[in-house]
């Protein structure tokens, strides 16, 4: 089979062989499980593809607080989560260092809540062998001076935080490595069976419009809440997928520097993660019927403001610069039993078609957690070799992912301290988050087709406090200048960007984000008139 | 003491406390930093779109005016507006502002679009964008702010207001505005096109490159100080040029600023920058004076009149806390345009964000006004971005609104002092 | 290290502030610094923008290029305390390796007091080339960098011979606050601030007063600088409850009004009293004018000077208040100078590394002042007269001079 490396997404390198394929597993789905199995997969020696309707991470996946867990969270409510989470940690933190921050955390019992927890919460700790220690208030207030001075007590454990994108791109640029393909925006609009067994998948190519026909002994649906949807293209009886949707918060700097959790049964609004040059603070849970359709209700955005002022007083004062809703991927259906549950990751559900529907070649997943991704992967790809009558063991825990060589984990200062090196040979393009010149450009050469929110989700274009105000205009000039786009796309992809920072903006739209959005009015409207550009016979989608 | 005191350095505090020196006022002018004007295009809009292009804004504002009794040309009225911008352009002269009040002109924006306003810099007049006309629009390599290929692509393919169609190519060049820099801003170019050493290097860069006819567009970074730079450039090259101007650092922007600033001193204006008012004193239903936060002891600024031109939402005029709370921060004035319904809807391209035509309602010698149409203080006026009732960027009025207000307010104070 | 000063450099207040910055280039386009030199990446750059990538550390070594004039915290419209998140970030990069030099020039009063019973002497050191070159290279204070003129006689001295004022007090008693280049070096701009107050009718009390921590604060040494200015605050405290303080040191007064507190933390009591109770010497004046108090019974003075505004006044956000007082002597006519800085700041203009750089700051000042009036120039702080006299060539002064011949006193 033809070996995919970056120049799959370039679409007349890829047209000709993209039109068929072939391989021994397709996954769906572009998320943290199906990136994790497609890697499994294919370091187990599979050909494989993975589709996915957008962009890797672009679902479920990112639409998080960036915790990497300790495992602190469960080791009262979930014991054997909680053990999960500390092993799988430890691996990632090995396998995947630039991906993730070794923060540190904290379980804090804010004024009001039961310090009697805290005991429970060490006992778990020392029962489910995640590392945890109490320490004097006075410690915790000292190394995070903005914390509730009115805490009762902490515990600190080994919380991280980690970047969604990264970890998933990390572990789609390994599976490309052992021979897998990796097709972003390509939808599957159908499952192809022989009777009880699953023949192949076709798809389309959303940014040509291609039809893609890929023959396939297996296919494993890591949709997470669009599961439903994909499984219903094999014909099976309907999956009940419920998506819980919660809303994060990011702030706009580090509030804290350390993961601060409520030391408290797990609930809503109780932990703010430092992820990058912000904190966020997260989350919601709330039922939704459609996980393409996900409202950041104002109730819930105070909720969040709320939460945030017991942990951080003066919360409400500090600047909201972006909000965002996902979806959980949560599947409740009264015949999820695979036979053998012990080898399964907590909080996972796998749905066996065989057994359930009489499809043979057809998995799907549901649930999970992202600190266990890996784990999760290696379940799921261990039990199709068992359905394929196979022994190949899985080596993820083993290979360390391109780009993490090094070892080193992510530090905040790194771009500050590499644009001290460059920045008089490079220009800065996005002055809030520091990208220069070069990562764009680098960035565009290896998906000249994505859009500014693409390149966005690897390189943090925008995500900073003017939300595009300054670099979006830059962008564009850039996206031109490479050649791969003509003006209307490029003008196009310039109000797309805009719109879809917009959508997070809106629901935080008070205090300080008010006089950016003003400034960046201001900017577009005001000086540069681009409401007037000549209007496209159709706005740029993707 | 001063007689008056002005809150706000922007175009509009600026030219209030400009006229009332130039009246015989002593004036004091308070505020945090230096004003929005320097971030602005540097021109004057009056009216641009209502919402199609508008092509007689004084016409236009009389029109919206009479449909709209909240928008604030309805309380400033054309004459204010008319007075306004002739006293501005009469202010900074014709080096600075030209154009016809009556007739808005055409220019190009650092993307490409096609933008009215009324008077301008008269190095932008040659981007005039009409039938027929050939531009070259050439970009600087380390001046990442200007997209000269976007600009030049999207003029290419619009239908001009005039109906017709013009050509525009470009090209980019590399002329470093000084050593060891690669990002370099709007301004260090405009510090450089001062410089006829820097001008002349440029301009043997540039000239091979032209070809004839074409009317030469460049981010409008010729000269900070040296107002003929443009034009020296122009005649070392032998070509029209024309300023497009860039987002902030916006040097026309500096230029106006920075020639109010010496107009205000010159005029005698007591100028107090660096920290915020933050309360008034009222007395018997006057205000009194104006608290300033200044470092060590807070201060009070007395005054017999006072002219808020703190701005909008962009200074922090306006504000909007996390319960979606709506304040005027110095004074806590009524604001109007709240019951507009949802002040924030989830749509960027579409319309306006209601929240941001809230402000200050006024009557018709610019006094901020309660709901019932009162005035709130007999010797409290109001000018500028803290005006209800406009989408200023949108319907390109900022200046206009700035200015006929600020004339407005001012001479009413002149004449309740005389 | 870990002062109570350097956490507090880490993360707050002027953090907090960082949230209000709408990146809107303004403080850009007024840094003097970045004006002149690429090296410096602006007050932008490393205030707001670097401060979100800062955890305790400072790995931008180029934001030592911030001079710490305030002119960005001045500008900034939004209230972002740009120059005080700058001085933090530095204290916390300096805080392992700290040069000798910055510690040295840090030192106002024991420079002072040294170099005092040796006056000769050391005036004769500091103007000799080939000393000053070996300077240089082992402390890195650059030879041509202005140096103070060491007086033979201190302010204290000259209290304990002069003989009693010959005015009765009229309007109650103010406390004079020096500053050390007013006790060491500018001793006679204290003298003659003294006599203008004594003129007034006041009783001026001047306690012995030790340094006020500017420099040191300036190069990074927060401990030792909050240590000296609380023994400040404790020296002039013990002149009196609720006395008004009135000071001709524009730079030490704004480190006691506000920077002691906004850069370094300190919340103590003690600063907090003398914050508010402390004024600039030409404030005082107007202060006083504006309350219909100044006896304005000039002598006139027939001369066109230049008169340039430090940027430690005005980062005190009091106006001009030398340019009103100066313009109610007939016949004088002021000319601000309209530049931003001198390029001093403080210590910055002396160190090797820096002094082109602060000598293309200062020059449209300096060719200002010399087209203005070759023979005299005013300015308010001890360090700006220093550099625009050594530059230009042209006398600086104090602006009390002016006023103190105004009134017929020299």
């Amino acid at each position: 089979m033809p070996r995919a490396g970056k120049d799959a997404r370039v679409p007349d390198k890829i047209g000709g062989f993209v039109r068929k394929l072939a391989v021994d597993v397709v996954v769906v789905g572009g998320g943290s499980t199906g990136a994790g199995v497609v890697r499994d997969v294919a370091m187990r020696g599979y050909s494989t593809v993975l589709l996915d309707r957008a962009d890797l991470g672009q679902g479920t996946t990112a639409r998080f607080h960036g915790l990497l867990h300790s495992g602190g969270r469960y080791v009262v409510s979930d014991p054997l989560s909680a053990t999960e989470c500390a092993d799988e940690n430890a691996i990632l933190t090995r396998i995947q260092a630039s991906a993730i921050e070794r923060t540190g955390g904290y379980f804090v019992t804010a004024p009001g809540d039961d310090p009697a927890f805290a005991d429970k919460f060490l006992a778990g700790a020392a029962a489910t062998r995640v590392p945890a220690r109490e320490i004097s208030v006075g410690e915790a207030l000292k190394a995070e001076p903005r914390l509730n001075p009115g805490i009762l007590r902490a515990i600190e454990v080994q919380d991280g935080s980690v970047d969604g994108w990264q970890l998933v791109w990390g572990a789609a640029r390994s599976a490309i490595n052992h021979g897998a393909q990796i097709l972003t925006y390509h939808k599957v609009t159908k499952i192809e069976r022989d009777a009880n067994r699953v023949t192949g998948v076709r798809c389309v190519d959303l940014k040509t419009g291609e039809e893609v026909q890929i023959d396939c002994g297996f296919v494993l649906n890591c949709a997470g809440p669009w599961a439903g949807q994909i499984a219903a293209m094999a014909d099976c009886e309907p999956v009940d997928v419920i998506p819980g949707r919660g809303i994060m918060i990011a702030m706009n700097h580090r509030l804290v520097n350390r993961v601060i959790n409520r030391c408290i049964y797990p609930a809503d609004g109780d932990i703010l993660v430092p992820v990058h040059t912000v904190s966020i603070i997260g989350t919601t849970d709330v039922k939704v019927e459609d996980p393409d359709n996900l409202a950041i209700p104002h109730e819930e955005v105070q909720e969040m403001l709320d939460a945030g002022e017991i942990l951080i007083p003066g919360f409400r004062q500090a600047r909201a610069v972006h909000a965002w809703a996902g979806a959980r991927p949560l599947i409740k259906d009264s015949r999820v039993a695979a036979a053998d549950t012990r080898h399964m990751s907590r909080g996972m559900a796998v749905i066996d078609h065989t057994t359930r529907d009489g499809l043979d070649g057809l998995l799907t997943i549901g649930g999970g957690k992202l600190t266990t991704y890996r784990l999760m992967a290696e379940h799921i790809v261990d039990a199709m070799c068992t359905k394929l009558g196979e022994k190949r063991a899985c080596h993820t825990a083993d290979e360390v992912i391109p780009g993490s060589e090094s070892g080193k984990t992510y530090v905040v200062t790194h771009r500050l301290e590499a644009r001290e090196h460059d920045r008089t040979e490079d220009q800065i393009i996005c002055e809030c988050e520091l990208m220069s010149r070069k990562m764009f450009t680098d960035a565009l050469a290896e998906q000249p087709r994505g859009s500014f929110d693409d390149l966005r989700r690897q390189l943090r274009l925008g995500m900073g406090p003017c939300q595009g105000g300054f670099c979006s205009l830059r962008a564009t000039a850039l996206a031109l200048e490479a050649d791969h786009i003509d003006v209307e796309r490029a003008s196009g992809l310039m109000k797309l960007f805009l719109k879809n920072r917009w959508i997070g903006l809106w629901p935080i739209l008070y205090g300080d984000q008010v006089r950016q959005t003003a400034l960046d009015n201001w900017i577009f409207q005001g000086t540069l008139d681009v409401e007037h550009l000549p209007q496209p016979e159709q706005e740029v989608e993707l | 003491m001063s007689r008056v005191v002005v809150i706000g350095a922007g175009i509009a505090g600026l030219t209030a406390a400009i006229r009332l020196a130039r009246a015989g006022l002593a004036v004091t002018l308070v505020s945090k930093g230096v004003g929005g004007l320097q971030l602005s295009q540097g021109t004057v809009d009056v009216f641009g779109y209502d919402p199609v292009r508008v092509t007689h804004p004084l016409e236009a504002l009389d029109v919206r005016a009479a449909a709209d009794p909240k928008h604030p040309y309805a309380s400033i009225g054309r004459e204010a507006v008319e007075s306004g911008v002739a006293y501005l352009a009469d202010l900074v002269g014709p080096d600075l502002l030209v154009g016809d009040p009556a007739a808005n002109l055409n220019l190009p924006t650092a993307v490409g679009a096609v933008r009215p306003t009324c008077l301008a810099q008269p190095s932008m007049l040659a981007g005039a964008c009409v039938d027929g006309a050939s531009f070259v629009i050439v970009g600087l390599r380390r001046l990442k702010d200007f997209p000269a290929h976007l600009i030049a692509a999207n003029l290419a393919r619009t239908v001009l207001p005039d109906g017709g169609r013009l050509q525009a190519r470009h090209l980019v060049i590399d002329v470093p505005a000084r050593d060891g820099e690669i990002d370099s801003s709007g301004l260090t170019y405009a510090r450089a096109f001062d410089d006829p050493g820097f001008r002349k290097r440029f301009a043997a860069a540039l000239l091979p490159l032209l070809t004839h006819g074409d009317s030469v567009g460049l981010p409008a970074v010729l000269g900070l100080h040296d107002l003929q730079a443009w034009r020296k450039l122009s005649d070392a090259l032998g070509h029209p040029v024309f300023e497009i101007p860039l987002p902030p650092p916006a040097v026309p922007g500096l230029r106006l600023n920075e020639t109010l600033l010496t107009a205000a001193r010159t005029a005698g204006v007591r100028l107090v920058q660096g920290n915020r008012v933050v309360s008034a004193r009222v007395t018997e239903g006057r205000v009194a004076a104006v608290t300033v936060a200044q470092a060590g002891a807070a201060r009070e600024y007395p005054a017999e009149a006072f002219v808020l031109a703190s701005g909008g939402f962009e200074s922090g005029a306006l504000a909007m806390d996390s319960y979606g709370t709506l304040t005027e921060t110095i004074f806590g004035l009524p604001l109007a345009g709240q019951d507009a319904g949802e002040l924030v809807h989830g749509d960027y391209w579409g319309a306006q964000q209601p929240l941001f035509a809230v402000g200050v309602g006024v009557e018709a010698s610019m006094r901020p006004v309660d709901a019932a149409g009162a005035p709130v203080y007999p010797n409290l006026y109001a000018a500028g971005g803290i005006l209800a009732g406009a989408y200023r960027w949108s319907e390109k009025s900022g200046e206009g609104i700035a200015v006929g207000s600020a004339v407005k307010a001012a001479d009413a104070i002149v004449r309740e002092l005389a | 290290m870990t002062s109570d000063g350097l956490e507090f450099a880490g993360h707050q207040f002027a953090r907090a502030s960082l949230d209000h910055c709408v990146k809107c280039t303004i403080c850009e386009t007024a840094c003097p610094v970045a004006a002149v030199t690429p090296l410096f990446t602006g007050p932008k750059f490393v205030g707001p923008q670097a401060e979100r990538f800062r955890n305790g550390e400072s790995v931008d070594h180029s934001l030592d290029y911030c001079s710490s004039c305030g002119t960005c915290t001045l500008v900034c419209p939004q209230g972002v305390q740009i120059a005080e998140l700058n001085s933090q970030a530095r204290a916390v990069m300096k805080s392992d390796h700290m040069p000798v030099r910055d510690q040295l020039i840090s030192r106002t009063t024991l420079m002072g007091m040294a170099m005092t019973p040796v006056a000769p002497l050391a005036n004769a050191a500091l103007h000799v080339k080939p000393i000053r070159t070996v300077v240089e290279k082992v402390f890195g204070i650059h030879r041509d960098a202005p140096m103070p003129t060491a007086r033979t006689q201190t302010l204290h001295g000259w209290l304990k011979k002069r003989p009693a004022p010959k005015k009765a007090p009229t309007r109650g008693t103010v406390v004079f606050f020096h500053g050390c280049a007013g006790g060491y070096f500018e001793v006679e701009t204290s003298k003659k601030s003294i006599e203008v107050l004594e003129h007034l009718g006041y009783r001026v009390i001047v306690p012995k007063q030790g340094c006020c921590g500017l420099a040191q604060q300036s190069n990074g040494l927060f401990d030792a600088a909050t240590a000296s200015v609380l023994q400040l605050c404790d020296d002039l405290r013990s002149a009196g409850k609720g006395l008004t303080i009135v000071s001709s040191s524009g730079s030490c007064t704004g480190m006691l009004k506000h920077e002691a507190h906004e850069i370094m933390g300190v919340t103590d009591d003690r600063l907090k009293d003398v914050a508010v109770r402390i004024r600039d010497m030409m404030e005082f004046l107007r202060d006083l004018h504006e309350a219909g108090e100044l006896p304005t019974d000039f002598r006139p003075i027939e001369m066109t000077v230049p008169y340039h505004a430090p940027c430690q006044l005005k980062s005190q956000g009091m106006g001009q208040p030398a340019v009103e007082v100066l313009r109610l002597i007939p016949g004088l006519t002021v000319v601000e100078s309209g530049a931003t800085c001198c390029g001093i700041a403080g210590t910055y203009g002396l160190k090797k590394e820096k002094y082109e750089i602060a000598q293309a700051v200062g020059k449209p000042l300096f060719d200002m002042v010399k087209a203005t009036n070759p023979d005299l120039a005013l300015c308010d702080t001890e360090t700006c007269r220093w550099q625009i006299a050594q530059s230009s060539g042209v006398p600086t002064e104090h602006p009390i001079w002016m006023i103190h011949r105004a009134y017929g006193l020299s």
